[in-house]
């Protein structure tokens, strides 16, 4: 089983450095359990017409160290009900990356990408040739390698497949 | 070349006879740290033996169980999962700590913070047992891993090595020094590697200090800090060590990302505004804003010399009324000394709220805020919500500007006072 390559538009660029993940939510929002809730929540206070603009497939695009503070996992919940696929960041924080990593979100940490797309564009991910490209514009950067068990994580769907894949080849 | 001190632990427990930085190893941890906490152990519990099949945890004294948040518990909800937590302590026969205080301070109690050894835990503030030399990480949610098997697989950190000269002025702590780092050196100079701290200065920063400043290494981007092992911290864990492995030290010439060197000379108290902790500042440049709360407590501050010079600025003073001070020694341990040493009679003469240690106030479980209100804090983090309503603000200072704080019921410069 290979990695599919991530293939979408760019539904939102967060140019922020330090980006706090809460606030896709709403830090007041944070403790919602309810996935339609959440979703509804999802980015209004950056684009209220967000979830009906997105489709399946899209990616976020972040600056650097994306996902610093004490990020929670509702607001990438959101995210993912609403369809979006992964988030691609000139940098990501360790904490956030480590969770989100185990939950088998794709993250792909790709310096140059703010100066590289503008929102809707159509980007792909090659996980093969290491290259996020901007099909509408026709560019392309290199990405950070993602480490073994990370890349496995993100291919199995998360950290209990993962364990288990790992624990059957043993 | 010469090895870190990361990359010496790394090859110890994975079995080679050298590892460096970027290369990714199967380790042994010699420690699997928790806390029971929703979402995490009641489902490692769960998934251990649904997901894995496995009944027992392999070596079950590598393992230690805190019970430290929740603690009093306010909801039935709560007691059971410490029950469940109790029930499989005692199944497994892994040790459980319950009401000896927060988790972090409590294992380097305990020996768990062994120098040279290799700990594990889902929370990053663990990183405090760095202080003694010990390399300690937290994993979020892949802690699971250490639960269903032997090894974890890790990349070896890079590391970025700080170098402390000078001495402390009055009234300026350890946390002030961290808080200064991550203005200096940014929020993400460390990312994804060790911050090893050390150099001169470091003779004049206590060892409660010492994990202060290791166990707020995440706000740098680190997934951990070490300093090495020193006759200093070495008294503290011979006495303590839980398992015998040989200290290490970063080599000479180790190879670092970095190298920074940070004079503390001309330090000043700094205060940490809200929404988040890179938002450094001189704390001179914030007097006078008005405050409902404070707290002194947590797994950052909370010790004795936080307690001490509570207690030194409040001797005689009162804290204003309408002001709420919940001082919170952070284990029972310092709760005792403090209260021989009559610090704690001092605080609650003085009108402080003190209480056995729990981490809930750190997180606004309990002493929780409203909208509109703020709170000077010596906990870890000042984002929105933190301490309750997130329309609260937290203002993160050291011990002794809470308690000025306190008597002046706004951001106050506590060196008037010592």
């Amino acid at each position: 089983m290979a990695l599919a390559n991530l293939k979408g538009r760019v539904a939102w660029i967060f140019t922020e450095e330090n980006f706090d993940v809460d606030l896709i939510v709403g830090v007041k929002n944070i403790k919602i359990t309810d996935i339609n809730e959440l979703a509804k929540a999802a980015m209004e206070a950056y684009d209220p017409d967000f979830a009906s603009l997105v489709r399946k497939g899209d990616l976020i695009v972040g600056g650097g160290n994306f996902g610093y503070g004490h990020p929670h996992y509702p607001p990438l919940r959101a995210l993912a009900h609403l369809g979006l696929r992964g988030i691609i960041a000139e940098s990501f924080s360790p904490g956030f990356w480590r969770g989100e990593i185990s939950m088998g979100t794709p993250l792909v940490s790709c310096p140059g990408i703010l100066a590289a797309v503008s929102r809707w564009d159509e980007v792909e991910v090659d996980w093969d040739a290491g290259v996020v490209r901007n099909l509408t514009t026709g560019t392309s950067l290199p990405f950070e390698p993602l480490s073994l068990a990370d890349h496995a994580m993100v291919e199995t769907g998360g950290l209990v497949p993962y364990l288990k894949a790992q624990m059957q080849t043993a | 070349m010469g090895y870190t001190l990361a990359e010496k632990v790394l090859a110890r427990v994975s079995g080679r006879p050298g590892v460096r930085a970027g290369e990714e190893v199967m380790a042994r941890p010699d420690f699997v740290i928790v806390y029971d906490f929703p979402g995490y152990t009641d489902v490692i519990f769960r998934q251990m033996k649904e997901d894995f099949g496995i009944q027992r945890v392999d070596d079950p004294s590598r393992y230690a169980i805190f019970i430290d948040h929740m603690v009093p518990t306010a909801t039935p909800k709560e007691e059971e999962l410490h029950i469940q937590t109790r029930n499989w302590c005692a199944e497994q026969g892994v040790p459980l700590y319950e009401r000896r205080g927060i988790g972090h301070q409590v294992s380097a109690e305990l020996g768990y913070a062994t120098p040279g050894a290799f700990a594990v835990h889902f929370d990053g503030h663990i990183s405090q047992l760095g202080a003694y030399g010990a390399l300690a990480i937290g994993l979020r949610r892949n802690i699971l891993e250490a639960f269903v098997r032997e090894r974890i697989s890790i990349k070896v950190p890079h590391t970025t090595r700080i170098n402390l000269t000078g001495t402390l002025r009055k009234g300026v702590m350890a946390r002030d020094v961290f808080h200064h780092i991550v203005r200096v050196i940014g929020p993400s100079a460390c990312r994804f590697q060790v911050m090893e701290v050390g150099g001169p200065a470091l003779e004049y920063i206590s060892l409660e200090g010492r994990q202060t400043i290791c166990g707020l290494a995440m706000f740098t981007g680190a997934v951990t800090a070490v300093m090495n092992p020193d006759a200093l911290s070495m008294a503290y864990t011979d006495l303590r060590n839980r398992i015998r492995v040989a200290p290490e030290t970063s080599d000479p010439d180790a190879n670092y990302t970095a190298v920074h060197t940070i004079d503390l000379t001309d330090l000043e108290p700094i205060i940490v505004l809200p929404p988040n902790p890179a938002n450094t500042h001189n704390l001179s440049d914030h007097l006078g804003i008005e405050v409902q709360s404070g707290y002194l407590g947590s797994c950052a501050s909370g010790r004795l010399e936080d307690l001490r010079i509570a207690a030194q600025i409040l001797k005689g003073r009162r804290v204003k009324d309408g002001f709420s001070l919940h001082v919170i020694p952070t284990s029972q341990d310092i709760m005792a000394k403090a209260a021989s040493e009559g610090l704690i009679s001092t605080l609650v003469e003085a009108g402080a709220f003190t209480s056995s240690p729990s981490c809930d106030y750190c997180f606004g479980r309990i002493a929780t805020m409203t909208a509109g209100q703020k709170a000077v804090s010596t906990g870890t983090l000042n984002v929105p919500g933190r301490m309750g309503s997130p329309d609260s603000q937290i203002f993160l200072v050291n011990a002794a500007a809470v308690a000025a704080a306190s008597i002046e019921g706004k951001i106050a410069d506590p060196r008037k006072y010592l």
